[in-house]
C-alpha cells in the first residue's frame, strides 16, 4: 500500500524523476544531474528561448545583448528582473562572478572558437554549456540548416531543465503553426531569394547553414547562396547580380536601419537590373526572428506573404 | 691592498643582493595589486584569504563563495602568472637578439617568430580543427613559430646572408610573406571567425589556466638561465662580429644558437598568449637607459621589466573597460610607448 502510494507520488513529480539527463550538444555529450537553477544565456535569440519555456527563475542574467541589438517591449518585460551582465562577450570572470551552473551560447553566440570562455574552460567552473545548435558548423561539420535545428534547441532545453512536456507542446505548436502558415504556398518554381545582413562594399549573408536558409525553404523560396558552405559570412556583390533574386531579406539590427539597408540597394546603379530592386521587394526580419529562436515562425509567415506579392 | 679589493667585492654583492631585494618585492607588489584588481569587485580579505588558503590549508576559516574563489585562484592568479612568464621572455629575447644582431629594432616579431605562431594558431583555429584536444592551438603556435624560424634561418643561408643586419632584413621578409598567408587563412575561414584572429594578432591573457603555465614555464627557465651566462659573448657580438671573433667567438654559430632559443621562448609564449608587442622591442632599451648597456645587467633587467610591465597592462586591460577586457596589445602600445617617449625626454 506504501509502496503503492510512494509509487505514485514519483508518478505525480513527473519529470524531476528523470534525472539523471543527457543532451547532445553540437559533438559532446552533456549530462545533468538536476535541472539548471542559475542559468545565462547570450544574445536575444537564446535567451527568447529561455524565456518562452518558462525558464526565467531558473535564470540569474543574461549578456550580450545591448552592446549590440535593441530589447523589443515584450522582450524588456521578459527580462525585466535579470542583470545584464555584460554588454557584449562576457569573459570569464564576469560569468564565475555570478555563480551560475549552466551557460546557453553558441559560437559567435557568446563564445569564440579558441577563446577564454568555451565549454572547456567553463568546466572547472562547474558551469555546463549547452551549444545553439545552428552554431556547430563552426567546431565541425553539420547537416544543412533545417527547421529541426531550432526545434532540437528547445527540445534539448526542455530535457536539460525538466520541461520537456512544455518542449513538447511549443514545438507541436509551431509545427502545426507552420503548416498552417505555409498551406497552398507553390513550390513548383521557388522564388529566388537574397539575405542582406549588412556590409557595404561587401555583403554579410546567410549561407547553407543559417537559420535563413530553412525559413525560405519552408515559405516556398531558395536562399540563392545556399551553395555557400558557411553559416554567417561575407561575399562579394557580384554572385548577388549574377543570381538575380527576386525577393531581398534584409535582418534589421544594429547601427544601420533596414531603410538605409535598402536605400542603399536601390541607389547602387550595379544591382538595377536585380528583379528584387526593380520591383522594390523586400522583406524586412528583425534579427530575433532571423536567428533561430521562437519567432522563426512568425518569420516564415512574414516570408510566405512577402514571397506572395 | 687585498683587503680593499675583498671589501670592495663584499660591497658590490651587497648591492647586488639590496638590488635583487628591491626587485623581488616590486614584483611581489606587482602580483599582489594585479590580483586584487578586475571586472568583478572583491574585497582584499577576501582575494588574500583564498590565496592564503591554497597556499597554506587550512591557515584560514573560508568565508567566502565558491565563485569568489574561482575567480581568485582559477581565473585571477594564473592569468597574472602568466602575464609575468610572457613578459620576462619576451623582454629577455629582445635583449637577446638586439645583442646579437646589433639592432636597436630587433624584437621577437621583428624576425618572422610571432607571425609563424600566429600562422599555426589561425591554421589550428579554423581549419584542421581541435584535433589535438586543448593544446592544439598552443602546439600548432609553436611549430608555426619554429617553422618560421628555420625558415628565416633557410633564407639567410641561400642569400647568403648571415651578416647580421641581412638576417634581420631575411627575417622581415619571411615575416611579411607569413602574414600574407595567414591573411588568406582568414579569408578562406569564416568571417564570423575573424574576432577570434583579432584576439590573436593582439594578444591577450585571457586563456591562462594553471596546468598550461607549465609550458612557458618549462621554456624560460633554462632558456632564460642559458641566455644570461651567455652576456659576456652577447657584450661580445654587440662591438661586431670581427671584433667577437678574434676574441674566440664562433660568430655564425653562436648567432644561430641565440635564434634557435630565442624561437623556442617567443613561440611558447606566443601560443599561449598571441602577438603582445612592444614588450621584446622596449624593455631592452629601458633598462639600457636606467642601468648601462651591459648584458649581464641588461638581460635580467630585461626579464624583470617586461614581468612587471605586462602584469601591470593586463591590469589595466582588465579594469579599464570592464567588464569587457581591452587587448592587452592596445594597452602595451599606449600606456608603454607615451611613457617611453616621457623618459627618453627626460633623460636627455
Amino acid at each position: 500500500m506504501l509502496r503503492l502510494s510512494l509509487a505514485a507520488l514519483l508518478l505525480s513529480a513527473g519529470a524531476a524523476a528523470a534525472f539523471p539527463v543527457t543532451v547532445k550538444s553540437c559533438n559532446r555529450d552533456v549530462t545533468f544531474d538536476a535541472a539548471p537553477s542559475r542559468a545565462i544565456s547570450n544574445d536575444v535569440n537564446l535567451t527568447e528561448m529561455m524565456l518562452v519555456l518558462g525558464l526565467r527563475d531558473q535564470m540569474v542574467g543574461y549578456t550580450g545583448i545591448s552592446g549590440w541589438k535593441t530589447l523589443d517591449p515584450v522582450m524588456r518585460e521578459g527580462v525585466a528582473e535579470l542583470p545584464e551582465l555584460s554588454a557584449k562577450y562576457p569573459t570569464k570572470e564576469v560569468l564565475a562572478a555570478a555563480e551560475p551552473d549552466f551557460f546557453f551560447a553558441g559560437w559567435n553566440y557568446g563564445m569564440k572558437v579558441g577563446g577564454e570562455v568555451t565549454p572547456e574552460t567553463l568546466e572547472p567552473l562547474g558551469i555546463k554549456v549547452y551549444e545553439l545548435t545552428e552554431s556547430c558548423i563552426h567546431i565541425g561539420p553539420k547537416e544543412k540548416s533545417s527547421m529541426q535545428d531550432m526545434y532540437a534547441d528547445i527540445l534539448n532545453l526542455g530535457t536539460i531543465f525538466g520541461v520537456e512536456d512544455r518542449a513538447q507542446a511549443l514545438v507541436a505548436g509551431w509545427q502545426a503553426e507552420l503548416a498552417e502558415v505555409t498551406k497552398g504556398v507553390d513550390r513548383t518554381d521557388p522564388v529566388r531569394v537574397f539575405v542582406y545582413d549588412s556590409g557595404e562594399k561587401a555583403p554579410f549573408t546567410a549561407g547553407r547553414y543559417a537559420m535563413p536558409t530553412a525559413m525560405i525553404e519552408a515559405a516556398g523560396g531558395v536562399n540563392i547562396m545556399d551553395d555557400l558552405d558557411k553559416s554567417w559570412a561575407e561575399i562579394g556583390w557580384e554572385p548577388v547580380v549574377e543570381r538575380n533574386p527576386e525577393v531581398v531579406v534584409i535582418v534589421n539590427y544594429g547601427d544601420v536601419t533596414a531603410e538605409q539597408k535598402i536605400a542603399f540597394m536601390k541607389s547602387n546603379p550595379a544591382f538595377a537590373e536585380i528583379d528584387a530592386v526593380k520591383n522594390d521587394r523586400f522583406v524586412v526580419l528583425e534579427y530575433v526572428e532571423a536567428t533561430p529562436g521562437p519567432r522563426n515562425i512568425e518569420a516564415v509567415k512574414k516570408l510566405v506573404a512577402g514571397f506572395a506579392d | 691592498m687585498a683587503e680593499t679589493t675583498a671589501s670592495v667585492s663584499i660591497a658590490r654583492m651587497g648591492r647586488r643582493a639590496a638590488i635583487a631585494l628591491a626587485a623581488a618585492g616590486i614584483l611581489v607588489l606587482s602580483v599582489v595589486v594585479a590580483v586584487s584588481v578586475g571586472a568583478v569587485d572583491l574585497p582584499l580579505g577576501t582575494v588574500w584569504g583564498i590565496a592564503l588558503d591554497h597556499l597554506v590549508p587550512g591557515l584560514v576559516a573560508p568565508d567566502w563563495s565558491r565563485a569568489h574563489a574561482n575567480i581568485v585562484w582559477e581565473i585571477r592568479f594564473p592569468r597574472v602568472v602568466l602575464a609575468g612568464l610572457v613578459g620576462a621572455g619576451l623582454g629577455i629575447v629582445g635583449a637577446a637578439l638586439q645583442a646579437v644582431t646589433r639592432n636597436p629594432l630587433a624584437d621577437p616579431h621583428l624576425l618572422g617568430i610571432s607571425s609563424g605562431g600566429a600562422f599555426g594558431a589561425i591554421a589550428a583555429l579554423m581549419h584542421t580543427g581541435l584535433f589535438l584536444g586543448l593544446l592544439t592551438v598552443p602546439l600548432m603556435a609553436f611549430g608555426g613559430a619554429l617553422l618560421a624560424t628555420l625558415l628565416v634561418l633557410g633564407v639567410a643561408q641561400v642569400a647568403g646572408a648571415t651578416s647580421a643586419d641581412r638576417l634581420v632584413l631575411a627575417g622581415v621578409a619571411v615575416s611579411f610573406v607569413i602574414m600574407a598567408a595567414a591573411n588568406i587563412l582568414i579569408f578562406l575561414g569564416d568571417p564570423k571567425a575573424t574576432h577570434t584572429v583579432v584576439f590573436w594578432m593582439l594578444g591577450g591573457l585571457g586563456l591562462a589556466q594553471w596546468p598550461h603555465l607549465l609550458w612557458p614555464l618549462a621554456v624560460l627557465v633554462p632558456g632564460g638561465l642559458w641566455l644570461m651566462t651567455q652576456s659576456t659573448a652577447l657584450n661580445a657580438m654587440s662591438l661586431g662580429d670581427e671584433t667577437a671573433a678574434t676574441l674566440g667567438i664562433p660568430v655564425a654559430r653562436f648567432r644561430l644558437a641565440v635564434f634557435v632559443v630565442a624561437a623556442l621562448i617567443t613561440g611558447v609564449m606566443v601560443a599561449f598568449s598571441g602577438l603582445i608587442g612592444f614588450v621584446g622591442l622596449m624593455m631592452p632599451h629601458l633598462v639600457r637607459l636606467v642601468a648601462g648597456g651591459n648584458n649581464a645587467v641588461v638581460l635580467p633587467g630585461s626579464a624583470f621589466a617586461g614581468a612587471v610591465f605586462l602584469i601591470w597592462a593586463d591590469a589595466v586591460a582588465r579594469v579599464v573597460m570592464a567588464p569587457e577586457d581591452l587587448p592587452i596589445g592596445v594597452v602595451t602600445g599606449l600606456c608603454g610607448g607615451i611613457f617611453f617617449i616621457w623618459l627618453m625626454s627626460r633623460r636627455r
